[in-house]
């Protein structure tokens, strides 16, 4: 009993200790808001109501800075899609160099926070995700819908 | 021998004299008076290190720091420019949607010439003399227009037309405005010249060679 006890606090001990470190390594003191890192960073050329018309968006671009607030177009990437190509850049997702790389710029924690933006902007879902050949999408309770019905 | 003294003594005061009345030395002295008078300072950090650690305290800013422009800059620019100063960037420093109001104070040609001289002394030890030598190069160019198309912040000028995006400061002119050892430190370690902007840090991602290739290419452009 007396043991069960000590391995309880032992693990509660351990558990705090992680959830500590856990924290302190995705929320450092220095990390900005994703509406900061949007408007500082993203509306440069996504604009800053990320309609695609940031400053850089000019007419002699060969491209134009995707339009977060579109349910069409972010409908097409999944979630771990943009978070690659804020990562990485527009060509990590086979897309345009403009898209720069955030990775060494941005925490994983601050990417991940942007992406969950994003998604509100656009008020959409990504598109459903490939796994072992069936097409899933992972639901708010965690499960995972199948095309054909529910897959837990 | 007490004549030989005198002489000696002379000697050495007009030697000084001479040394205290040179313009090399009185520029310096003078242009950082004017900084100092003109408040300079109330919009450009001239004391390093780089003070920002958040985006507000960027955003807090109202001009570019100048701690370091005796080696971000060419001297023959920084007195052309301070006597005539025209936009850099096309926008306003820190803004997103409004244009440069080109409204920088402007010196007279001799207190350019002696904030130019002051501005030179503000070095820092990160930037290597000779690490670059500035040209036209294939990889530099096909990392700044194709692999990271740095293009799409910093407008320049493509057979004599403006192409490129407006964020960034613009690169038309690079060769005569920016030193190319500069640009290579400023690429590889951001974090101590400006540890929060909003360029991204691309180490990692473009490889040291590529940097000297690219900081090269943009040293060169016109």
């Amino acid at each position: 009993m007396t043991r069960d006890i000590m391995g309880k606090k032992a693990l509660l001990a351990v558990v705090a200790v992680l959830t500590f470190f856990a924290g302190a390594g995705t929320t450092s003191a220095l990390a900005a808001t994703a509406e900061e890192n949007y408007r500082f960073y993203c509306a440069q050329c996504h604009g800053l109501e990320g309609r695609g018309d940031g400053p850089n968006a000019t007419e002699n671009q060969p491209v134009s800075p995707r339009d977060h607030t579109s349910a069409k177009e972010m409908e097409k990437l999944t979630d771990e899609d943009i978070i690659n190509s804020i990562t990485d850049g527009g060509t990590a997702t086979s897309k345009s160099s403009l898209m720069p790389p955030f990775g060494k710029t941005l925490s994983r924690s601050e990417i991940s926070e942007l992406k969950g933006l994003l998604r509100k902007l656009c008020k959409c879902k990504g598109k459903w995700l490939g796994r072992q050949g069936v097409l899933l999408k992972k639901r708010s309770d965690g499960k995972y819908l199948r095309q054909s019905g529910l897959d837990t | 021998m007490r004549v030989s003294k005198v002489i000696a003594s002379l000697a050495l005061s007009a030697f000084f004299l001479s040394a205290s009345s040179i313009p090399v030395l009185a520029g310096p002295g003078d242009g950082r008076k004017a900084f100092e008078a003109k408040k300079c300072g109330q919009c450009h950090q001239s004391e390093g290190p780089a003070r920002e650690k958040t985006i507000k305290d960027q955003l807090a800013k109202k001009g570019p720091e100048l701690w370091y422009a005796g080696s971000k800059f060419k001297k023959e620019f920084l007195e052309r420019w301070l006597s005539d100063p025209r936009p850099i960037r096309p926008l306003e420093y820190n803004s997103l949607t409004k244009k440069n109001p080109a409204n920088h104070p402007k010196l007279a040609v001799a207190e350019a010439v002696d904030m130019a001289a002051y501005l030179m002394t503000l070095k820092s030890v990160d930037v290597l003399d000779g690490a670059v030598v500035p040209r036209d190069n294939p990889k530099g160019r096909a990392i700044f227009i194709k692999k990271q198309s740095c293009y799409g912040c910093h407008e320049v000028t493509v057979r004599g037309n403006k192409a490129g995006g407006l964020s960034g400061p613009a690169l038309t002119g690079a060769s005569k405005r920016l030193n190319p050892d500069w640009i290579y430190a400023y690429m590889t370690k951001p974090k101590i010249f400006k540890p929060v902007k909003d360029m991204p840090d691309y180490t990692g991602y473009i490889s040291d060679a590529e940097m000297k290739d690219l900081s090269a290419y943009v040293g060169g452009l016109d």
